[in-house]
């Protein structure tokens, strides 16, 4: 039996071998386009601050170097308590969602718990900080759902009472916007690490261990768990502490106005009408770079401090520390968060279709989509923006991604670690400090194409999610796939184009889902380089947030949950039709 | 002209430290046979061959196929069909699918007759439109053997290519896979853990040693 039949040999190497060097030259090429593409921007923007803030302004016809900016900073009243409120509620928001998550991590490890608490959190990483802020200030407002819920009868209000909440000057309606939306993302990076195939077995067989030589879970958790953990939970912890004390949204819809956080300050001093406010703003960002800075090196700092000092009880043999009491008190907590979450999600939605609604109701007397039929009427234009940008920089982020991401096999050795730092460069330095600067370069290089710098500076934050989400699909892909494709006589670009990108078609969509859902909650990179003539769903509900009716505020808030949340069900849905069922 | 797959003086490192040295002659239609415990080498040799040696190796000597040196051309242009132990089917396209994927390019009715001839002749007839997930251990080897032979490959390299299979499969598809070889007169290497694929290979056997 003869399973070939003889053909004529075909002679294609000539044309392959041309489209191949094509095809893999642009391959390697890309990570040093992509380095560019993140330096630049970050680094230009830095050095368009600082020259500023020295008083080097050709701008302002200011030529001389002078620290005035910093004498007009100084004298600034309240700065302390900016700085003061900017570095606490940073800090303690990031620890709050950091004890909250190894809390929720230790007491349901290996329990199904952990994957309801999963799937009930996750759709919270998709909702953009201004919209969380708004939701929040709902549910604490005095006239919010839980003053509601708890009068007359507990509290015996009835009339809204002059409460401090939101807007408190604590900073304490801020900590837990910070705290309620950094959680969700802290606890999904160490889920999704624990799901790394090879790691996660490992550590779940060494928790297994521990429970044999019978140490209690929670105490098996954080003597044998948390130290293989931590050095991977390390960027994203960092990434959302330099966020928590430099971010705008938060801060704006929850915060005191007087004064404000120094972020917020510096925004404003860079939006006056009086340009010379803009040198003393310059000063203020490069100040926020060092608080933020500061607040980065405190963090390492402490972790070495915790590890010291924890060493020796790693090994000292206790088994329990009144683990059963914590994990009570771990349900009450999970429950709490969840249930806060819950309520203020269902505050906005009542909100958004309430008509008449007195005070210690829990529940409108009437019910109407008014709102939302006046709202999507003047949304268009927004909405158009908001998706045009949205998929046309994550569109380039992935393709960005996958031709560097491609390059680790095609030039056998994987991406340098300097560049794989280099990507979470702009989730680590404070976007308000190079934000001004690369906004002040856009306007020299050209002064119209608003669109097309809104895409940039967004692909800036879009870039690391995409590249984080794709690449630990990508590199867990099997090889041999493509040596196999190779090996049948496949060029590199059949081999990526026909095999590997069905075989990532789901962790493609997820990766876009992600991107479209960070590009849609962008606020003051959309506003900076924009030059506040591009308008979003996003820097609609912040500016109308402060001011406007609450019902029009919900309505927005909602929209910007909405719209991740289709881009998420279409990567869920879309690859159960596509490439799944076979074709010919 | 008698086709045959040269590997002349062949020596294989990981980090510096010599894996093995080889010089040998394979024949169209002959299996030589490499044995050897894990870490002595045995994939690595394929993978040199195949033109997919990792990081961290490094290897001296020259691959000819068919009188031409193949040792500078990349893993597509060598024409060196592998079947792993694994059968490594594309999960996103049909049989018919992964296998008009290795074939050259032409007229699209003749390869699908080609490929349902095939598949009928391996007793798979009827199977072109499953989905590769759908088939048994046995029917999944067939499948990527003849995905292999179908891309008319001028050498061929079997990385432990049955060590999956229970022991009657494991008889008939070696048997199949042989009779292909010696049929079409192809130069083969076969990397393997077991003696009775040694013997049914019939063909000359080299036992590697671990480096020191």
């Amino acid at each position: 039996m003869s399973v070939i039949s003889k053909s004529v040999p075909v002679n294609t190497k000539a044309t392959t071998q041309c489209s191949t060097d094509m095809f893999t030259r642009i391959v390697k090429f890309s990570p040093r386009f992509l380095l560019a593409l993140l330096i630049l921007p970050v680094l230009g923007g830095l050095i368009s601050v600082l020259l500023p803030a020295f008083g080097y302004a050709p701008v302002l016809e200011q030529t001389t170097f002078s620290l005035q900016g910093f004498n007009a900073l100084w004298q600034t009243p309240g700065l302390t308590q900016m700085v003061t409120l900017s570095v606490a509620t940073g800090l303690i928001s990031t620890l709050l969602a950091f004890i909250i998550t190894l809390m929720i991590l230790a007491a349901f490890f290996n329990s199904p718990w952990l994957n309801r608490i999963q799937r009930l959190l996750s759709p919270i990483l998709v909702i953009p900080h201004a919209a969380a802020a708004i939701a929040v200030g709902f549910l604490i407002a005095p006239s919010g759902m839980i003053s509601r819920l708890a009068s007359p009868w507990l509290s015996g209000w009835e009339l809204a009472p002059n409460g401090m909440f939101p807007h408190d000057s604590f900073g304490i309606s801020i900590i837990l916007g910070l705290t309620l939306k950094e959680l969700p993302f802290l606890l999904l990076m160490a889920l999704g690490v624990l799901a790394q195939p090879e790691l996660g077995k490992k550590l779940r067989q060494q928790h297994k261990v521990a429970l044999n030589l019978g140490y209690c879970p929670m105490t098996a958790f954080f003597k044998v768990i948390l130290p293989s953990l931590y050095p991977l939970l390390r960027l994203p912890l960092l990434a959302v502490l330099a966020y928590a004390s430099a971010s705008v949204e938060m801060p704006l819809i929850l915060g005191p106005n007087t004064p404000p956080t120094l972020a917020v300050a510096i925004m404003h001093w860079f939006n006056d009408v009086d340009l010379n406010l803009r040198i003393k703003a310059s000063a203020g960002a490069l100040l926020q770079l060092a608080v933020t800075g500061g607040l980065l090196a405190l963090w390492l700092g402490g972790e070495k401090a915790v590890k010291v000092l924890f060493s020796d009880s790693l090994t000292n043999g206790v088994r329990e520390y009144g683990g059963f009491y914590w994990q009570k008190i771990t349900v009450v907590l999970t429950t709490l968060v969840i249930s806060f979450i819950l309520l203020s999600l269902i505050g906005l939605v009542m909100w958004s279709v309430a008509g008449f609604w007195r005070f210690p109701d829990a529940m409108p007397e009437q019910f109407t989509l008014l709102h939302f039929k006046s709202a999507l009427m003047q949304m268009g234009s927004p909405l158009f923006n908001t998706l045009a940008i949205g998929l046309v920089t994550t569109l380039f982020a992935i393709i960005l991604t996958l031709l560097c991401l491609e390059s680790e096999p095609l030039s056998d050795k994987p991406i340098s670690r300097f560049t794989s730092l280099i990507i979470y460069l702009p989730l680590l330095v404070p976007s308000i400090a190079f934000l001004f600067g690369l906004v002040w370069i856009q306007q020299l290089v050209n002064n119209q194409a608003a669109f097309f710098n809104v895409v940039l500076t967004h692909l800036l934050f879009v870039l690391p999610y995409v590249f984080l989400s794709l690449a630990s699909s990508y590199r867990r892909l099997d090889p041999r796939f493509a040596h196999v494709a190779a090996s049948l006589g496949a060029a590199p670009c059949k081999v990526f184009f026909k095999i590997k990108l069905p075989q990532l078609f789901a962790p493609i969509l997820i990766a876009a889902a992600l991107g479209l859902a960070i590009s849609f909650g962008q606020y003051l990179p959309t506003l900076l380089a924009g030059g506040g003539r591009i308008a979003t769903i996003t820097t609609e509900a912040v500016t109308l947030a402060n001011g406007a009716s609450r019902r029009t505020s919900a309505v927005y808030a909602i929209m910007q949950m909405a719209l991740p949340l289709i881009g998420f069900i279409l990567a869920w849905v879309l690859p159960k039709y596509f490439f799944k069922s076979a074709q010919r | 002209m008698q086709s045959s797959l040269e590997i002349k003086n062949c020596e294989l490192y990981r980090q510096h430290e010599q894996l093995l040295s080889l010089n040998e002659q394979v024949k169209g239609g002959d299996i030589l046979t490499i044995m050897g415990p894990s870490g002595s080498g045995k994939s690595s040799l394929l993978n040199w061959l195949t033109g997919t040696l990792p990081s961290g190796f490094s290897a001296n000597g020259e691959v000819w196929l068919n009188g031409e040196n193949i040792n500078n051309l990349p893993t597509h242009l060598r024409h060196i069909g592998v079947l792993y132990q694994d059968a490594l089917l594309f999960s996103h396209l049909s049989v018919s699918g992964n296998i008009a994927f290795a074939m050259p390019k032409g007229n699209k009715k003749h390869r699908l007759d080609k490929i349902d001839h095939a598949l009928e002749q391996v007793g798979l007839k009827g199977m072109a439109n499953r989905h590769p997930d759908n088939l048994s251990g046995g029917q999944q080897a067939r499948v990527a053997l003849l995905r292999m032979l179908l891309s008319e490959p001028k050498a061929i390299l079997l990385d432990e290519p049955f060590s999956k299979l229970d022991t009657q499969l494991r008889v008939d598809t070696r048997e199949l896979v042989f009779s292909q070889i010696r049929e079409h007169k192809l130069p083969a290497i076969m990397v393997t853990h077991d003696h009775s694929d040694a013997e049914a290979a019939n063909g000359k056997l080299i036992t590697l040693n671990l480096a020191k």
